[in-house]
């Protein structure tokens, strides 16, 4: 099983989730996040005061799918959240060892 | 004598076959009451079992020891799945430590029977002692009962260790089941209004009822120096709502403990579906839609909540020494019709309320002050409501009142009392529909009406702020004309969760329609009122997209018109997310909606000297109505709007733009056109004539001659060269205010110094000399000019932020007149000390470029540098050019 971490613009929020529900996914934590790359900040003006903001509002998904989904979790996201300009966002994979579902105790992938 | 075994069994045989008969029981009627009589006599009859086999053969022996049943258990309220709480009582140590063994066994016997046991073992003496950190032990006294033993011992603790230690300790008995209350109530942000509430320690449930009870008991007894008679406990009136409530609330909560199989006490969707069903609680237990089974439920929560907080607030013990003496210092507000007492509200004559206005003064007096309405005074207006509702108030009249209860810091107190009384739904009958409304979100924590009146209170609270990103929140809070009409807004915005329709957002438009006609606003106010509805998802749906991306931000400024739209609708979003639960604004969400907010807002005001053309701008919507409104003066609108720029058209209503047109055509007979209002925070002077050089800066020195402090101006002029420049002000020395004559005075000053009649360097020097004499402002503004030659294609953007003080507007612009610039816009703003000037400068019709520039810049900064109180800094970034 892998875990998926993606950082996606907000604005491509609802075109990923739409995209992972048409695989078939369903399951996913979203997380406000703030952060950059090599997208740096933006800096306003406002009544005299300077407004910068270096760390700029990201989505951040995560879920966790058995192996033969990966590949296509991973075009998913992608596809939906690509413009093609800098700040797009990336995709982390990581292995996870074991899954258990609180309320029944399933493991590995029922408890997917 | 049975053996341990057997017993054991034969009781456990008992209590299934007899709490399997209580569910039927309960299944059948739905009497709650009744289910938990039966539960208590069930535990009970098992308690005698126990001791008789375990303690004592004899119900009444041994001798110095007895079971006393405390809490739930001695109110005989023992729920299916309630804790089972009692008191091992001793007449000394001795027997104590004689029959441990025997407690360790009995106690033993009903947790093998799976009961939830809390025991407590005390010898007599020690329950006569009250300990601090232990409050709960004395409070679950008040509720004890005899169940077995020495019966003798039990009334000795029941007549007189009891009752003397009540009465010693009452004050902090009070005190502390007071502030375990308000920390209860705080957990639950301080509403009933909960979409998925607990029965048990919600606001309005089970536990206030307790709280009732204890603290008339504890009062009664310090009265009485007795036990009072349980059925004197409450008013008569109070015990009408209270008892059918408690009915309800326990027929609820043996609902939920025999649906979970345990003590739940939470009152979820699908409980509510199926409690709405089986008609749980409701008289000859019909089904009902879930939303109209918790208005039932709601309904009964408010009248506990009611009498439970009545008391905590009239019980004068409740109060510590400090809030008692805050309180007092509140009486001072008292006037002729209200009298303040321990912060409650109480009417001097009652008759006063037959007068509709006296009524609605009263909750202008709660919202402002922060007091409540004493009970007296609820029964009052509770008496004078049906004659109200024959001839309610309606139009400018009841508007006028509700706008200015709607501005006053505690509006969301008072529209809960209101709304509490059945008085705000008379007002306002729109407000039915949403009225205690559940609806299904996995987001709001809260119901409608409550969500609305959350959002009213957590704008108000922005102005006791101490956060850095609330505070400037509260800083545009400050700014905004008319804070009523945001206000009215958020009561407004989610009336249409209450009617069937498309999107909420369409229907609460047409039930806000309605109520705007009835209140008779003007109808700009309506445009802004309708405007914030209808568009009070927009900032949110844009913070999906891209804030940082220009045309979105474009999009979105174009889509809010004006400033102070952008303002309101920036406080609306504010308030419409806190309000949906106490996580819901995250610091991610109330940030980036702040982006949002000043993108757009230098949007807005860099964006706006593009002229009009009113043949080519046939879809604004402002001209056509214009053109409606107008119709006969379709040529003239038409010549009038050429040039201006779009702004001009989006800082004023239809109806300001007709009167400027009039003033314009009158400029023939009277080459100065003045018209002075007085506006709700601010006076608010209009100038129509022909542009001249030194106009704007004549007109602002003026103002500060007479000692005027300008807080905003607008100027604009057209193709044709006519000004309009509006200067808003506050009368520093009222000189106005409390001299009508004064006004035809100060406009003749005006006109006399753009004539040339008056001196107006004399008029300022004079001025200047008295001023100079005032002391040095507390906060002390860094100046700084920012010059933009980028963002607009006709004119240069200078933006002066500086220390606000008399002459500053006059300073800066007489100094762009000497230098041959001409001020196409000038937007001047301030925030608290802190002058925000913006003008849009051009010479000879194009932007100031090359060394007419620099010579501006440098002369600007020497006028600001000379003017400047000592040890300010002053530093010039020039920009773009």
């Amino acid at each position: 099983m892998t875990k998926v971490e993606a950082i996606i613009q907000v604005s491509k929020l609802e075109s990923v989730k739409n995209s992972l529900h048409e695989i078939g996914i369903e399951g996913m934590t979203v997380l406000e996040a703030r952060g950059h790359g090599r997208q740096k900040g933006h800096t306003e003006f406002y009544r005299g005061r300077e407004y910068t903001v270096d760390l700029i509002p990201k989505i951040k998904l995560e879920l966790v799918v058995a192996e033969p989904m990966v590949e296509k979790v991973v075009q998913a996201i992608s596809a939906a959240a690509r413009t093609g300009k800098i700040g797009d966002g990336k995709i982390f994979l990581s292995r996870i060892d074991e899954i258990i579902r609180i309320r029944n105790d399933e493991r590995g992938e029922d408890a997917l | 004598m049975t053996t341990a075994g057997s017993l054991s069994s034969e009781l456990r045989d008992l209590y299934t076959t007899e709490s399997a008969r209580i569910r039927e029981d309960f299944a059948a009627t739905g009497n709650g009451r009744a289910a938990i009589s039966q539960r208590t006599a069930l535990v009970e009859k098992i308690a005698h079992h126990l001791w008789k086999e375990v303690i004592c053969p004899e119900e009444q022996g041994p001798q110095r020891f007895a079971l006393v049943a405390l809490g739930g258990f001695g109110r005989s309220w023992l729920f299916p799945h309630s804790d089972i709480d009692l008191l091992f009582l001793h007449a000394d140590h001795e027997t104590e430590e004689a029959s441990k063994d025997q407690v360790r066994g009995f106690s033993q016997g009903l947790w093998d029977l799976r009961l939830k046991v809390s025991p407590a073992t005390r010898v007599l003496s020690e329950c006569d002692r009250f300990d601090p950190a232990n409050v709960e032990f004395a409070i679950s006294l008040l509720d004890c009962r005899y169940l077995a033993g020495d019966r003798d011992l039990f009334t000795r603790l029941h007549d007189k260790v009891i009752p003397k230690l009540m009465i010693r300790e009452t004050q902090p008995l009070v005190q502390r089941l007071a502030d375990v209350t308000r920390k209860r109530y705080e957990k639950f942000g301080n509403t009933i209004f909960h979409l998925e509430p607990d029965v048990k320690d919600t606001p309005g449930g089970l536990r206030d009822c307790n709280v009732a009870l204890w603290l008339s008991l504890l009062s009664s007894m310090e009265k009485l120096h007795d036990w009072p008679d349980p059925k004197s406990l409450l008013s008569s009136s109070a015990r009408k709502q209270f008892e059918p409530a408690l009915d309800f609330l326990m027929s609820v909560r043996c609902f939920l403990h025999l649906r979970y199989g345990r003590d739940d006490n939470m009152l979820s969707w699908e409980a509510q579906e199926e409690a709405a069903k089986r008609g749980i609680g409701v008289y000859d237990a019909h089904e009902l839609a879930p939303a109209d089974w918790m208005r039932i439920y709601f309904s009964h929560a408010r009248s506990v909540h009611r009498t439970a907080t009545q008391l905590l607030e009239e019980i004068p013990a409740a109060w510590s020494s400090l809030s008692r003496h805050f309180h007092n210092l509140r009486a001072r507000v008292s006037d002729a019709d209200f009298s303040v007492v321990d912060g409650l509200v109480f009417l001097r004559q009652a008759s006063v309320l037959q007068d509709p206005e006296v009524l609605l003064r009263l909750f202008h007096f709660v919202a402002h002050h922060d007091v409540r309405l004493g009970t007296t005074t609820e029964y009052k207006i509770e008496q004078v409501l049906p004659s109200l509702a024959a001839t309610p108030p309606r139009g400018a009249e009841l508007w006028l009142y509700l706008g200015e209860i709607l501005a006053q810091p505690h509006a969301a107190q008072a529209l809960r009392a209101m709304h509490s009384l059945r008085l705000l739904t008379l007002l306002l009958p729109e407000l039915k529909a949403i009225d205690s409304l559940v609806v299904r979100d996995f987001y709001h924590r809260f119901t409608v009406d409550e969500h609305s009146f959350l959002a009213i209170e957590s704008l108000h609270r922005l102005q006791q702020s101490h956060s850095e990103w609330e505070k400037q929140y509260a800083g545009i809070l400050d700014e905004l004309e008319q804070p009523e009409l945001l206000y009215l807004s958020l009561l407004l915005h989610d009336t249409g969760k209450g009617v069937q329709s498309e999107n909420h957002v369409e229907g609460s438009l047409l039930i806000a329609e309605q109520c705007l006609e009835r209140l008779d606003l003007e109808s700009s106010e309506r445009d802004t009122v309708l405007f914030l509805i209808g568009n009070h998802l927009e900032m949110s749906a844009a913070l999906r997209r891209d804030i940082f991306d220009s045309p979105t931000v474009a999009a979105f400024a174009d889509k809010v018109g004006t400033p102070e739209r952008l303002k309101m609708l920036c406080l609306f979003t504010y308030a419409d997310i806190k309000a949906v639960n106490p996580d819901a604004l995250t610091p991610w969400k109330a940030e980036n909606v702040w982006q949002l907010y000043i993108a757009a807002a230098n949007q807005l005001n860099r964006n706006v000297d593009q002229r009009l053309h009113p043949g080519a701008d046939l879809d604004d919507e402002k001209i056509a109505r214009l053109r409606a409104l107008a119709p006969v003066a379709g040529k003239k609108v038409k010549a009038f709007l050429e040039g201006f720029p779009q702004r001009y058209l989006r800082t004023y209503a239809v109806n300001e733009v007709l009167h400027h047109l009039e003033m314009a055509e009158s400029l023939g007979k009277q080459p100065i056109q003045l018209d002075l209002k007085r506006g709700r925070h601010w006076f608010e002077l209009t100038l129509v004539t022909n542009d001249r050089p030194f106009l704007f800066g004549r007109v602002a020195g003026t103002l500060a001659a007479w000692g005027m402090n300008i807080v905003k101006a607008n100027a604009f002029s057209n193709q044709a060269g006519t000004v309009v420049d509006t200067f808003y002000f506050t009368d520093r020395f009222r000189t106005l205010e409390l001299n009508l004559s004064e006004w035809e005075r100060f406009k003749r000053g005006i006109s006399d110094v753009l004539t040339g009649e008056a001196d107006l360097e004399r008029m300022l020097k004079s001025r200047m000399q008295a001023e100079e004499k005032k002391a040095t402002p507390r906060v002390k503004i860094k100046t700084s000019i920012e010059f933009d030659n980028l963002c607009s294609s006709n004119s240069t953007l200078v933006q002066v932020v500086a220390q606000d003080r008399p002459g500053l507007l006059y300073t800066v612009a007489s100094c762009f007149a000497h230098h041959k610039c001409n001020i196409e816009i000038a937007l001047i703003d301030t925030e608290g000390q802190m002058a925000i000037d913006v003008f849009y400068l051009s010479a000879d019709r194009k932007k100031l470029a090359g060394d007419h520039l620099k010579q501006v810049e440098t002369a600007l900064r020497e006028a600001l540098q000379s003017g400047l109180p000592h040890g300010i800094t002053s530093t010039v970034k020039p920009l773009n050019h």
